[in-house]
């Protein structure tokens, strides 16, 4: 009857959000820059906050050179550009080859130090695994001479052109699961048109040619990618990988396929930036729209992360709520048995922080069984999703007066059916505030799968960020998107509350 | 119809039942009075086992309920019960009360159960509450409804938890109007109720419970009007009791004043009646029974308050030979004047030793 009503709530809702988003983005320009002197050594470096990526050798090199250093760890470039932009830090650990590239898109970064350090870059495999090393080996030893290599290093290290060759593969000898980062950036890895270029997927493609195997690529963080080759979740990982003594300990590396060189970058100063006139507010949210979702058609990534998020929160609350009436259920038993695992099921589950808990049940669970990553997920937050509610439950059940219970015992009921027909309606009433909020919780924390090779929607901005370089609309839009998902789940939950609240309102109007 | 046979129950190591006897034939409205914590509620919900007895027998239509094997639930549906709190189901209406019984347990359809149940809530007289829920109706209302409910499932017998006890005053007589209706329709009742004259009028049978069993049984007259054992009594009367006892010669006639003072506050006696109490108990002490009393004897002093009639007794207590001072022209007799004056009625009795003096104001 409302159903009208609510659609034009929703419309608005969105077209406000809408309007912040704009304002903050269009606002961001004003932002004063403050004056620091500009680095030119690493000694002059250390002394200031250096950003690095978190899990990259760079870490490493200061603690060891310059234990000193004042060091913040990002999650991935455009965290760090970000950070670098915003002067959270005074410079940043980046390698030369990408920097290149980033200097094209982001003009007020600069270079502080150049080829700081450098270091071999190699593919990774599972210890047990060197069969397929010794392949990749010969592999790389077949196209370094016969001038394969050579061109690919000229193309893509030296010349920074992205085109991508054609590969010949009849495809016809298995599958390659190859774990990579796909918003390494270039030239390494990028998504370009919703596919995958860059040096390191050319050096797959034409590894899985030669194996003639079909590659299949799982997408992860670069802090999985190790976890994820020793668990053979993957066979081996390309992401331009530095070969370090500690890396050695958990995986075996192929031969070195390049160098790579470390630089230090910074932000320009305010006074050294010839400040770009600022476009128009309207066309400033237009650009960043138009950059954001519809060049390369990057709303297909933001339509898929939607689905995968949904699906993800969806088949979570399903499963959590059932195991939670479960768990509830064996709290309450009088059986100490089913009671105590009850218990410590409820206290060991709260007590583990849901990343942590997703990649247990990825890596350490599911170490020897092939499980899409995305049932891994529902699985993790079912699990977590069932140890709060279960309690939930409890607590809403033993709200109900004893005397319902009674009532219906001695009305004739089994105790089953009391259950059923008196104390679960009440027991439902009393729970949907607390259990809704519990369900909005577990929507928003799914945005950590991107962690087990999951492409949600978080991850999809986190590409579209790789790839524009704009902090600020993507993560508004992401945030907006999370609450009309939350909006929505809510709204089919008010659905289903409004059949078991009372009719009183209406009883009370006709009558 | 219901028979019980030593039945007993214990909380842990506290013995609430110890060892009730009793029979319900069919038709019988069966009152269950007593002070409170003596079991009746407890003796009640072991009837349709809401509570698990301890020990002994429930035979119901020759069956022992209390073996294994028996289908309580199918059993309870027979015994309607209705409770103190009344424990309506607060999810549904009125409507949805009285029917969900008939239509997920005897299988009946919707209209038919709603027909039946229309019946009801006119018997009852709430009609016009049929979709109200629950938290919309009076203490009284919602009494009635659970009454309604019970009748819906055309029970065999209706056991009552002290149905008035939670309603204000104005609302008692609405609910004991829809029993006495029932009582005359035959229906078979055991009412726990502290509603004395409502218990006098409508049962056939009163059990009187104290310490854990039955401890006087008998018609209304029986026990209302001529109670046989002294709890019962004191119960029946509403006494309220002041012992005293005097050992010595030289005793504290003015802690036993004050004593009687105290008492006399508690049940806002008017003073003058007081000052009579205290008259008698000193003339009747000092100067008849003291100067008589030997070494190592003891006078026992009892004060008896009916709050019901209002009326005063005092019970003496003295060993010795047979003896009645209100008969001794020799003795003092300015005390024993003062002391008839005084009195409505004295009464003398010896027996095993011991004389008692029964005086009543």
């Amino acid at each position: 009857m409302s159903g009208k009503r609510i659609w034009n709530k929703a419309i608005l809702l969105v077209a406000a959000s809408m309007m912040i988003v704009s304002i903050l983005t269009a606002c961001r320009g004003g932002a004063e820059a403050p004056v620091t002197p500009q680095a030119k050594t690493m000694d002059d470096v250390a002394k200031g906050r250096v950003g690095v990526l978190l899990g990259t050798v760079y870490d490493t090199y200061l603690q060891k050179n310059y234990p000193n250093a004042q060091v913040l760890q990002y999650k991935n470039y455009p965290d760090l550009i970000l950070a670098v932009q915003s002067e959270k830090v005074d410079s940043g650990f980046i390698n030369c080859q990408a920097f290149k590239e980033l200097q094209k898109e982001n003009p007020f970064l600069v270079t502080l130090v150049t080829d700081v350090f450098t270091n071999p870059v190699g593919v990774g495999f599972n210890q047990e695994n060197d069969a397929l090393r010794e392949e990749f080996n010969a592999f790389l030893a077949g196209i370094k001479s016969d001038g394969v290599y050579d061109d690919w290093y000229q193309r893509w290290i030296k010349n920074g052109n992205y085109a991508m060759p054609v590969i010949e593969n009849p495809k016809n000898n298995g599958k390659l699961v190859v774990g990579i980062v796909s918003d390494k950036g270039y030239p390494f890895t990028v998504l370009e048109n919703n596919k995958l270029v860059g040096s390191d997927i050319e050096i797959i493609e034409r590894f899985g040619a030669y194996l003639k195997k079909e590659v299949v690529f799982s997408d992860m963080e670069f802090g999985g990618l190790i976890a994820a080759v020793s668990t053979n979740k993957v066979e081996m990982i390309v992401s331009t990988i530095m070969i370090t003594d500690e890396r050695k300990k958990q995986v075996d590396f192929s031969d070195p396929y390049f160098e790579l060189s470390a630089c230090v970058m910074g932000a320009k100063k305010e006074s050294e930036t010839a400040r770009k006139e600022a476009p128009s507010f309207f066309q400033g949210v237009a650009d960043s729209f138009y950059n954001n979702i519809i060049a390369e058609n990057r709303y297909l990534l933001i339509v898929d992360g939607i689905k995968t998020t949904g699906v993800i929160s969806v088949f979570a609350i399903l499963f959590g709520t059932l195991l939670g009436a479960l768990i509830c259920f064996m709290r309450m038993s009088r059986q100490w048995l089913a009671q105590g695992v009850a218990k410590i099921y409820i206290s060991v589950i709260r007590g583990i922080p849901v990343l942590v808990l997703l990649m247990l049940i990825f890596y350490v669970v599911f170490a020897r069984v092939d499980v899409n990553p995305v049932v891994a997920a529902i699985l993790a937050f079912g699990v977590n999703f069932a140890a709060y509610v279960s309690e939930m439950f409890r607590a809403s059940i033993e709200s109900i007066d004893k005397g319902q219970t009674e009532a219906g015992i001695a009305g004739g009921f089994t105790k089953a059916q009391t259950f059923i027909y008196i104390v679960m309606p009440q027991a439902i009433r009393r729970v949907l505030p607390v259990y809704k909020g519990e369900l909005i919780t577990l929507v928003k924390m799914t945005s950590i799968v991107g962690y087990i090779a999951v492409q949600d929607l978080t991850k999809a901005s986190d590409i579209i960020r790789s790839r524009t370089f704009d902090a600020f609309f993507p993560l508004i839009m992401t945030a907006v998107l999370y609450f009309c998902i939350s909006w929505l789940l809510l709204w089919l939950l008010d659905m289903a509350e409004q059949k078991t609240a009372l009719k009183r309102s209406a009883s009370k109007t006709n009558g | 119809m219901i028979t019980v046979e030593h039945l007993s129950k214990k909380f842990g190591n506290f013995s609430v039942l110890k060892d009730i006897n009793a029979e319900i034939k069919k038709g019988e409205v069966i009152s269950i009075i007593g002070p409170s914590g003596t079991g009746k509620s407890t003796f009640l919900r072991c009837l349709n086992l809401l509570e698990q007895p301890s020990g002994g027998h429930i035979v119901i239509d020759g069956e022992d309920i209390l073996k294994k094997g028996v289908n309580v639930p199918k059993l309870r549906q027979k015994m309607g019960m209705v409770f103190q709190s009344f424990n309506l189901y607060e999810h549904l209406t009125v409507m949805g009360n009285v029917t969900l019984g008939p239509i997920k347990l005897r299988g009946q359809g919707k209209k038919e159960a709603e027909e039946k149940a229309a019946e009801l809530l006119r018997m009852v007289g709430l009609s016009e509450k049929a979709d109200s829920y629950p938290d919309e109706l009076s203490g009284g209302q919602k009494q009635r409804v659970a009454i309604a409910r019970c009748l819906a499932m055309e029970p065999e017998i209706i056991l009552f938890d002290e149905p008035t006890s939670a309603l204000d005053p104005t609302m008692i007589s609405e609910v004991l109007a829809v029993i006495r209706r029932l009582a005359k329709n035959g229906m078979t009742m055991a009412i726990v109720t502290h509603e004395m004259d409502f218990a006098r009028d409508v049962s056939t049978r009163v059990f009187y419970m104290d310490e854990g069993f039955i401890y006087e049984e008998g018609s209304p007259k029986d026990i209302f009007e001529s109670p046989q054992k002294e709890k019962t009594r004191a119960f029946i009367q509403r006494l309220r009791i002041l012992k005293h006892e005097i050992g010595s010669q030289h005793f504290d006639l003015y802690k036993l004043n004050a004593d009687i003072e105290a008492f006399c506050a508690k049940h806002t006696i008017d003073k003058s009646i007081v000052g009579n109490i205290l008259l008698i108990a000193e003339e009747t002490l000092v100067n008849m029974l003291l100067p008589l009393k030997k070494e190592g004897q003891i006078i026992s002093l009892a004060l008896e308050y009916a709050e019901k009639r209002g009326e005063f007794q005092m019970v003496l207590g003295y060993p010795g030979e047979v003896y009645n001072p209100m008969l001794d022209e020799g003795g003092d007799n300015l005390a024993l004047m003062i002391v008839k004056k005084k009195t409505k009625n004295i009464q003398h009795s010896y027996s095993n030793g011991i004389n008692q003096l029964l005086i009543s104001m």
